[in-house]
């Protein structure tokens, strides 16, 4: 059973904005917009979404339940703002790498006479 | 506070429960660590002295002073993994006939009645498309006779064999042969044939006689698994126990009854089964309502017959099942599995490839099967009319290996089973009309993450006996042989 006033008190950072539909704002300083479409993108088989832009410094996505599937909003949302962190934390990630990523494919790729003359120095 | 010094390398991770996470490298090798440490480690704050540091270090997830030497460990590791890349199209499937005499209610699509002999491969076509497999690079070619029921087009079956067999003493290929029967046409003639040549049978076995009989019906109405059984007798009189296999089809008439189908596997001699879900191509799709199952009721059964194998094993039954047996290798190995399915690039095309009766190319049955319900999206040409490079080289393979990488598909690239799954771009087209696919919806998707998830489980568990049984079958081994290592290393 969805109880909206349980979510309103205590997940103050999701608001229904009108019957059946939810919103999830969310701060560009802190997450980026790979992080947010990518989050997103595992969410379109159970919702609707929107994404667009809000005041200053925030992005918003609208989610409105596909009818069929019977989700509970509190935890589909919850679960979606772990996601967004999640994702966020891959994106910080991949920049601590660097180019370390890329040597790798470049390595275990390369024709074996370039490997050998590598690891000969 | 000072930061430790040193170097993340690439991972994808999963948040499990109890505050654990999962976490895999580029190479496939995974840890589980707290969530404390995870966050320490993230914020350079682990401390170098720590049991975590060193074994996130010895498995490659950070590095310190030897940074250049892990990359290489790495991707000498990648490399090994994408070796199926270097045997570029080494399985070929040729259809011989697309008559049978069974008409199964999971594959009819593709089979015609008896006397339909226009449906069978001539000597022109066959020439040319074994002519097409020899100009394949890869050292290893597989050519495995598929139907409807190849018995049925056996003077071909022979000509091929006879032709490739002859072109391979100039090209010195490691040249093995296939034939995927269902057994009940089998004559002394070709077990004497099968015999000489060694030729491996490959043939479908879904239970006892009742479930057999049930999907698997013959055109004349007699039990195809009366005839089935007694042929299997006779045909490993002659090759020996281990020269036939057979694969398992699951429908909703024996998901429910597994561990009987198990039994008579073992009752018959088999040493392992592939639990391989029932996929939506051709009439399958349009019986599903009939044959189908959700992913859940099917990985909830997957999970009873896992445990249900394992204790067959511990009881000394050496029995494994294959599909965990890929995943596992995958996990704890470094080597390339070569299953077309848990591949990336897909193996659809590049890995295998199926030649239909009248000289038609389709990167895997499935397409085929498509390809006869009216949609010719995945034709990549034809023997007779197109060459090798026109064939491999066309922009629809292009395409197929350029949306079929996993590192880069939405939602696959940062999922924590990369290393470890794969891509079926196939089954995506037949989904969602779009070979990338939409993998939230995806069933493919869902039943991969379900089975390694609950892999993870029990490996996580790390119960000494699960992981017996499961080293012996990742390495064909007793388990009696795995023990007796285990426990001389662990002597002083
Ligand atoms: S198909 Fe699913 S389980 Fe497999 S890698 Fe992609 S997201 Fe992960």
């Amino acid at each position: 059973m969805i109880n909206i006033e349980k979510i309103q008190n205590r997940q103050p950072f999701i608001t229904e904005t009108e019957a059946g539909v939810f919103l999830v704002k969310l701060k560009k300083e802190f997450y980026e917009q790979e992080a947010v479409m990518q989050a997103s993108y595992k969410f379109t088989n159970t919702c609707f979404i929107k994404i667009d832009a809000m005041e200053e410094g925030y992005v918003g996505i609208w989610f409105k339940a596909k009818l069929e599937l019977h989700v509970d909003p509190e935890l589909l949302l919850c679960e979606f703002c772990n996601e967004v962190l999640d994702q966020q934390v891959r994106l910080d990630l991949e920049k601590r790498y660097g180019t370390i990523r890329d040597s790798i494919y470049q390595f275990a790729f390369a024709p074996i006479k370039d490997r050998i003359e590598d690891l000969d120095g | 506070m000072m930061r430790n010094e040193y170097s993340i390398l690439p991972f994808t991770f999963k948040r499990l429960p109890h505050r654990k996470m999962l976490m895999v490298n580029q190479s496939g090798e995974f840890i589980f660590v707290s969530s404390n440490d995870f966050n320490d480690l993230l914020n350079n704050d682990l401390s170098a002295g720590s049991p975590t540091y060193f074994e996130l270090k010895g498995k490659h997830f950070l590095a310190d002073t030897d940074l250049d030497i892990a990359q290489e460990m790495v991707a000498t590791q990648l490399r090994s993994r994408k070796s199926f890349l270097r045997h570029f199209s080494s399985l070929h499937m040729i259809v011989v006939t697309a008559r049978c005499n069974f008409i199964c209610d999971y594959c009819h699509a593709s089979s015609a009645a008896l006397e339909q002999q226009r449906v069978d491969m001539n000597w022109k076509v066959a020439k040319k498309t074994v002519d097409l497999i020899f100009s394949s690079p890869s050292p290893v070619l597989k050519i495995e006779f598929q139907g409807g029921e190849p018995l049925l087009n056996w003077p071909i079956i022979k000509e091929i064999f006879h032709y490739g067999t002859f072109l391979n003493r100039f090209a010195k290929r490691q040249l093995e042969f296939v034939i995927c029967t269902n057994l009940t046409l089998l004559t002394e003639e070709m077990i004497d044939f099968i015999k000489e040549h060694k030729i491996a049978i490959s043939t479908s076995l879904d239970g006892p006689k009742l479930i057999q009989d049930l999907h698997r019906k013959t055109r004349e109405g007699y039990s195809g698994y009366d005839v089935f059984h007694s042929n299997l007798q006779r045909l490993r009189e002659r090759i020996g126990h281990d020269g036939a296999s057979a694969l398992l089809t699951i429908t909703k008439t024996n998901l429910s009854k597994l561990q009987e189908v198990i039994d008579h596997y073992v009752e018959l001699g088999f040493d392992g089964v592939f639990l391989r879900a029932l996929n939506p191509y051709g009439f399958a799709r349009q019986n599903m309502e009939q044959l189908g199952y959700s992913v859940e009721a099917f990985v909830s059964e997957y999970k009873n017959i896992l445990q249900y194998l394992i204790e067959l094993n511990l009881q000394g039954i050496p029995f494994a099942e294959y599909y965990t047996t890929l995943l596992l290798q995958r996990i704890f190995t470094p080597f390339s599995t070569g299953f077309v399915d848990l591949q990336s690039p897909s193996g659809a095309a590049i890995s295998g490839v199926i030649y239909d009766y009248n000289g038609e190319v389709y990167p895997t049955d499935e397409a085929r099967m498509l390809a006869r319900t009216g949609d010719k999206h995945f034709r990549m040409g034809h023997v007779l009319r197109n060459n090798y490079e026109e064939v491999f080289g066309g922009s629809l393979v292009k395409e197929l290996v350029k949306k079929s990488c996993i590192e880069v598909l939405p939602g696959c690239a940062s999922c924590v089973y990369q290393a470890y799954c794969g891509v079926d771009p196939i089954r995506n087209y037949v989904e969602t009309k779009d070979i990338v696919g939409h993998r939230p919806s995806s069933d493919f998707c869902k039943k991969n993450t379900m089975i390694l998830d609950h892999l993870f489980q029990l490996i996580d568990e790390n119960d000494p006996d699960v992981i017996d049984v499961f080293w012996s079958w990742i390495t064909r081994r007793p388990l009696e042989e795995i023990r007796h290592d285990k426990f001389s290393r662990n002597s002083p």
